[in-house]
Order: C-alpha cells, then structure tokens, then sequence
C-alpha cells in the first residue's frame, strides 16, 4: 500500500444514539504511517467516533473504508477487519481468567493459527518492547495499572494491526505510569505504525501528532499540525477548551 | 448455537421415541398380550405392597389369577388413584384396576366390567370416641379420602348433617387426622377400614355399611374390548372354581395372612423395608442425576441465547424462563405426563416425563443465573477480545464463559440440591422415587412419623454427600 493513500477514510459518518445524535457528519481521512491524535471536551464524541472505526459501535450513517473495507456494509466480514486494527482501552480490559502471556497469545493462537513455540516467542519479544520481559507468566491481577496498559499494546501488537486505535490510554493511571506508557506509544509512532489516539496529554500530541483534529459536539471544528491547532487555535471553541485544560 | 439447541431437541426426542419404542414393543407382536394396569399405592386390602414390595391385596390377586385364567399378562403401575384413572383415560395404560366404584359419571368416560366386589360406606372414628351416629358430627370436622365413594357419601350428607369436610391424598393421612383429634369421624368403604384396624389404626367402626356400591374394573370408553371380556370371562370362572372366595378370604377373614408386622421400632422398620427405600433412593439419585444433566444442558443453552447478540433469540431465551419458572412444578408434571399425551395421542412414560419437567423447570432456574453470571462479567471484556478480531462464540468461550461460571458456580451446587429434593414432587406421576415408596411403605403399616422420618433422613444424607461432591469438584477445578 503506497505511503499517500487513505488507510481510513470516514465518509459523513452519522451516530443517534435514539433521538440523541452523538456524531453528525464526521469527514476524516487517515494515511499510512500518519499518527492522528483527537482531543475535545468530554462527551463530544471522541470514544464513539473511534469505536465505530473497528464497529464496536454500530454506524448510523456513512461510509467507514479501513484497508479497502467498507466495514459499514453489513456483509463485510468484520472479524477478519479487526485483526488488522488493534484497540487500546481506557481500562486496559486484560482477560481476568488469563496469565500475561496467555492475554497475548490468544488471539495469534485461535485467529492466526500460529504455532504454539512461534506465538510465545512473538509474545516474549514484545514483552520485552514494552519493558516487561519478566512477566509473562504473571497473573493480570497483579500488575499496576501501567504495566497491565503496556501489556494491552503488547496483545493488540500480537496480531501484527498496521493500524491501532488508542482510547484515553493514559487517562485511569497514576500520574507516575503515564510516561512508561507514552514512551511506548511513541516507539510505535517512530516505526511507523498507523494510529489514532484520543488523549488529553498535550505533550504527547506536540510531540507526536501528525495531525491532531478537535471535536465538539458530535463535529470537526477544527484540524492541523499541532502547531496549528495549539500555537494558533482559531475556533472559539477551541481556544477555550485550550484555556481549560492548559490552566487546570 | 443454533446447531447445539438442535442437537438437544433430538436428544430430547430419541429420549421419547425410546421411551416410547420399550412401551410398544412390550405390549405388541407377542403371542401372550400384555396390558398395563394402572392401580393405586393406598388402598388395603385391594392394592398394596407387601414387605418384599411386590402389590397384593384383592385387586392385585384377582388381576393376576384373571390374566392367568385367560392367557394374557399384566404389568401392574402402582400409580395412585386419581394418576391411574387419568392415564387410563389419556390412554397412557390398558386400564385400572383400584376398588373403583361403578358409578353413572364414570361411566360415560370409562366401560366398566362387571362388578367384582360389593362394597358399602362405613364411618370410622377413635378408639375413645363417643360419637356412634351421624348426628353427632353437627358443626365437626369429617376426614375423607379423594375419589373415594366415602368422599362422594360423606359430601352427599355433610348439609344434612352439618359438619364439614376435609380431603386427603391418602389413607394414612386421613386415619391419623382422626387419631390425633383433628377430625372426629372419617368414611372409607368397609373392607379397607376393616383392613386398616386390624393394622393397628386405632379407630372403630361405629355404622353399617351405607350406600352399598360395586367396585369394577375400567378402561378407557370404547378401546380395550379384548380386555373388558377377558376379563369378566375370567371373574366368572374363579367365581365358579372358588378361587375367587379364597382371594377374598385370604385379605377379609378371620385368619388375614396379613397381620402387623412385629418390629415397628426405627431399626426394625429399616430392616423390613431396606430393600423398597435402597430402590427408592437408587430411583432418586437415577432421577436427579439425568435430570441434572439435562436441566444444565438446557439451562445454559437458553442462558446462552439470553446473551446473544440478537434480540429475537434474547427475547426467546427471556420467554422460556418466564414460562418455566413461573410453572408450579407439581402443574407442570401433570401437564407432561397426562396433558401430552392426551392431546397427542402419544404416551410418555413416567421416567422420561419427570425429567422433561425438572429439566425445563429447574432448567429455566439455571439458564436466569447462566444469563446473570454471564451479565455479571465486565463489559470490556468481551469489547477487548471482539476488537482482536475473536468471533462472538470464541469470546465467550475463552474469556466471557470461565469467567462467568466462577460466578454461577455457587448457584449450579444450590440448583442441584434444589433439583434432588424437587424430585420428591414427582411421586405425583408415580414414579417409584424414594418419597413415593415411603407412602407405598406408609399404605401398608401406616407408621407415617417413623416412615417419614427415615425418608427425611436419608434425603439429608443425600444432599450432605451432594455438597461434599460439589465442593469437592470446584476445589479440584479451582475455578
Ligand atoms: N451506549 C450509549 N448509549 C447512549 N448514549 C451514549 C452511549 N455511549 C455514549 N453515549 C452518549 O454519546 C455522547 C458521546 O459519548 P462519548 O463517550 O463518545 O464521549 P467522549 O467524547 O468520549 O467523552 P469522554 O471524554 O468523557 O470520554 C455522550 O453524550 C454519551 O452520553
Ligand atoms: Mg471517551
């Protein structure tokens, strides 16, 4: 796939939640190796403009195309879609009843028919990426909330998405986790790989972004380079959301 | 999913054409025919078992020198009155047998033989009762049993007389509710109060027979003409050859055979009847192991569909518990057993419908707590697991199930304690469970305390070595 074509292109995407519209019309294009990083107030829609990228949520309206895939057609197997787009949640959502290894293994081993012996190794290596080598055979109950996130990228890294969708990944850490978790993102950044983020860590979106988009109300008010979008904000809205978070 | 719901219906119906296949081919192509008779489990000295469990009494013996009379064979069903005349009429067996009385009402449904014993209504009351005629039961209690002409004769005289009525299931129940005071008086044809007395009932006869009425034998109006024929053929030759006078000798005269039996302490009733209670209790374990299999089966199946991703199949899932649950158990077994197969013609037998009724209803229980636990998981879990690409099933298999059923599994043990002790409820078909031999056993020397105290004990250790296995399963599965 060449460098400059559309790995996601959302399409006047609509989302009611009953009378309640949540995302009126969103248009949003994503390239290859393009990191783009979406912030805005709460309950503006971000979650739900990122879950409706890999159908967790279902489409009112709108086209979705990821890797070619029209994934709003009903007839779009959507299972073989997701393994190509890993999500990271907010709350890690680790398999409870599975070891660390076992978390990252499982879906290599049932979707990917990978060996056993290759599966652990590929676990094992990206353990070791996200610094955490030594705990393959831990229980996930007892991981701090950082380690449990990095070992979310891990299991979605498994199975090897060119795309990864990162919802507020830092937002339910202590203070002190957030950064092992960034710098893991952006390892994943510098080699390329896709990614959308919700976040509201504006170093990391400084830093990182290709492109950071501001969403209000269910609608794009507002996108460029982070330098645009924070050194010379132009919608109200934005320079207010701005004054919010950069004065708490 | 929709594969495995299919496979437990044809389960479910091999069940039934088994069922039914071992009911036809016992009672078709061979050369001696066979009828299944229906009889009641109370009702001395014409039906009752004897201390090796096997059914005397007069019914029994005349049924038994009848068919050898007349060269058929019979498989006698010890399944309470009111089961008996009901599968008879649902055509579910050949016919009853049970000191029925002949009357107009009956009739019109059954074709009854001709009369094979003469009978009349007396009242009983205690020992020390001072009561001697009906006119001293004004403003009393009167104990009868259902079904019975001493129910038809005691209701046909209680405005005039003025007293009121009490009904019971069984024999037993009704002596003890005079013995102990609650009633003063209770009416039962003259051979079974005379049998009862001399058991040991502390009661007297204080009338003479009223309402003299004739007992027959039935089947089903039109059907079983053979039968019906043989039958009377045969009455009339052990009328002939005195066999018949010996038959009614053996339970009626002065030298009953069946006298009380000796040792009615704990132990020694253990003893007479360990041979009933160890069939009872293997007949309960049977009933409540195969019931448990399917109910879970069922159980998690319909839970499952409460949690598919289909509102169609969730709102199917949500309907068959409501039904299920909301069935009283006892409705829902009469229904099986005799409501079935009279509106399809088809017969079930009493093993096969108890487990169809305990696997939908304590089914019904385990598919509200499999929905539950299945609930109780957190969300994004299965969000997590859909977003690596896993299909719905292989979610909930590998992340959703194991640790659902962590949850369900303090609910699973509760069920199937639930499900041994319900099993008890099916005595009402007639199954030979534990709690129904201990009525049968109660029919014949009618210590009902010390009976159902042994019955209630074994229960209990049934259900302490259940928990043990239990909890012994989930410590070695450690979930
Ligand atoms: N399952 C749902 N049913 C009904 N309404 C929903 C549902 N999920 C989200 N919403 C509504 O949609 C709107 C957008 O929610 P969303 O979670 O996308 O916001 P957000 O921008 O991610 O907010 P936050 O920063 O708080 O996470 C909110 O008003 C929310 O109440
Ligand atoms: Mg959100």
């Amino acid at each position: 796939m060449s460098e400059t074509k559309a790995k996601i292109k959302v399409d006047n995407l609509v989302k009611n939640y009953g009378d309640n519209a949540v995302l009126k019309g969103i248009n949003l294009e994503v390239k290859n190796n393009e990191v783009v990083v979406i912030i805005g107030p709460s309950g503006s829609g971000k979650s739900t403009l990122l879950r409706t990228l890999n159908k967790l949520e279902e489409p009112t309206g709108g086209s979705i195309v990821v890797d070619g895939y029209d994934i709003a057609k009903p007839d779009t197997d959507i299972n073989k879609v997701r393994e190509n787009i890993g999500m990271v949640f907010q709350h890690f959502n680790l398999f409870n009843n599975l070891t660390v290894g076992e978390n990252i293994t499982l879906a290599p081993l049932e979707l990917k028919k990978e060996a056993p012996k290759q599966a652990t190794e590929h676990a094992h290596s990206l353990l070791q990426m996200v610094g955490l080598e030594s705990k393959f055979d831990a229980r996930v109950q007892s991981l701090s909330g950082g380690q449990q996130q990095r070992v979310a990228i891990a299991r979605a890294l498994a199975m090897k998405p060119d795309v990864m969708l990162f919802d507020e990944p830092t937002s339910a850490l202590d203070p002190e986790m957030v950064g092992d978790v960034l710098a893991v993102m952006k390892d994943l950044a510098k080699q390329g790989m896709t990614m959308v983020v919700v976040t509201h860590e504006m170093g990391f979106a400084k830093e990182v972004a290709d492109r950071v988009i501001f969403v209000d109300d269910g609608q794009i008010l507002e996108e460029g380079t982070p330098d645009e979008l924070f050194g010379h904000p132009k919608h109200p809205r934005l320079q207010d959301f701005l004054n919010k978070i950069l004065n708490v | 999913m929709k594969r495995r719901l299919f496979a437990v219906f044809s389960f479910v119906a091999v069940l039934f054409a088994l069922g039914l296949g071992l009911g036809y081919s016992s009672a078709s192509a061979k050369t001696q025919q066979t009828y299944t008779i229906g009889t009641d489990v109370t009702f001395p000295p014409f039906e009752f078992a004897n201390d090796q469990n096997k059914y005397v009494g007069i019914d029994m013996d005349l049924m038994r020198a009848i068919a050898k009379d007349q060269g058929f064979k019979v498989n006698i069903k010890p399944l309470g009155f009111n089961a008996a005349v009901q599968a008879t009429q649902s055509g579910q067996i050949d016919g009853v047998i049970a000191g029925m009385s002949i009357t107009k009402e009956r009739a019109a449904t059954f074709d009854f033989s001709n009369p094979y014993f003469t009978s009349g209504v007396v009242m009983a009351v205690a020992k020390n009762s001072k009561i001697t005629d009906l006119n001293a039961l004004k403003g009393k209690r009167v104990a009868v049993k259902t079904g019975t002409s001493g129910a038809d004769y005691a209701n046909s005289i209680k405005n005039k007389y003025g007293f009121k009525v009490v009904t019971f299931d069984d024999s037993n129940n009704m002596y003890e509710d005079v013995t102990t005071g609650n009633s003063v008086a209770c009416f039962e044809d003259s051979p079974v109060m005379r049998y009862a007395i001399q058991q040991g009932s502390k009661l007297k006869i204080v009338t003479k027979p009223a309402e003299s009425g004739s007992y027959g034998f039935a089947v089903k109006k039109g059907q079983n003409k053979a039968l019906l024929t043989a039958f009377n053929r045969g009455l009339a030759n052990l009328k002939k050859n005195g066999q018949y006078d010996k038959i009614t000798e053996r339970y009626l005269g002065k030298d009953s055979t069946a006298k009380p039996a000796d040792d009615r302490s704990f132990l020694g009733l253990l003893k007479q009847n360990k041979g009933a209670l160890w069939d009872g209790f293997v007949e309960t374990l049977w009933l409540t192991v195969v019931s448990i299999f399917f109910a879970t089966l069922f159980g998690v199946i319909v839970g499952l569909m409460g949690v598919v991703p289909s509102k169609f199949i969730n709102g199917a899932s949500t309907t068959l518990i409501y039904i299920f649950r909301g069935l009283p158990l006892l409705v829902l077994a009469l229904f099986i057993y005799t409501g079935i197969p009279s509106l399809t013609g088809q017969k079930i037998p009493a093993f096969v419908a108890g487990v169809i009724t305990l696997m939908f209803n304590e089914g019904a229980y385990i598919a509200a707590f499999v929905k539950g636990g299945i609930n109780a998981v957190d969300h994004g879990q299965m969000e997590a697991a859909r977003s690596l690409g896993l299909p719905f099933g292989k979610s909930m298999r590998k992340v959703i199930l194991p640790q659902g059923i962590k949850i369900m599994v303090p609910s699973f043990i509760n069920q199937f304690i639930i499900t041994l002790k319900d099993t008890s409820i099916l005595s009402i078909i007639g199954l030979l469970e534990l709690t129904q031999t201990g009525k049968i056993i109660i029919a014949r020397n009618l210590e009902g305390f010390k009976v159902w105290t042994i019955v209630a004990v074994i229960y209990l250790v049934v259900i302490t070595l259940l928990t043990w296995l239990s909890n012994w399963v989930q410590r070695r599965t450690k979930i």
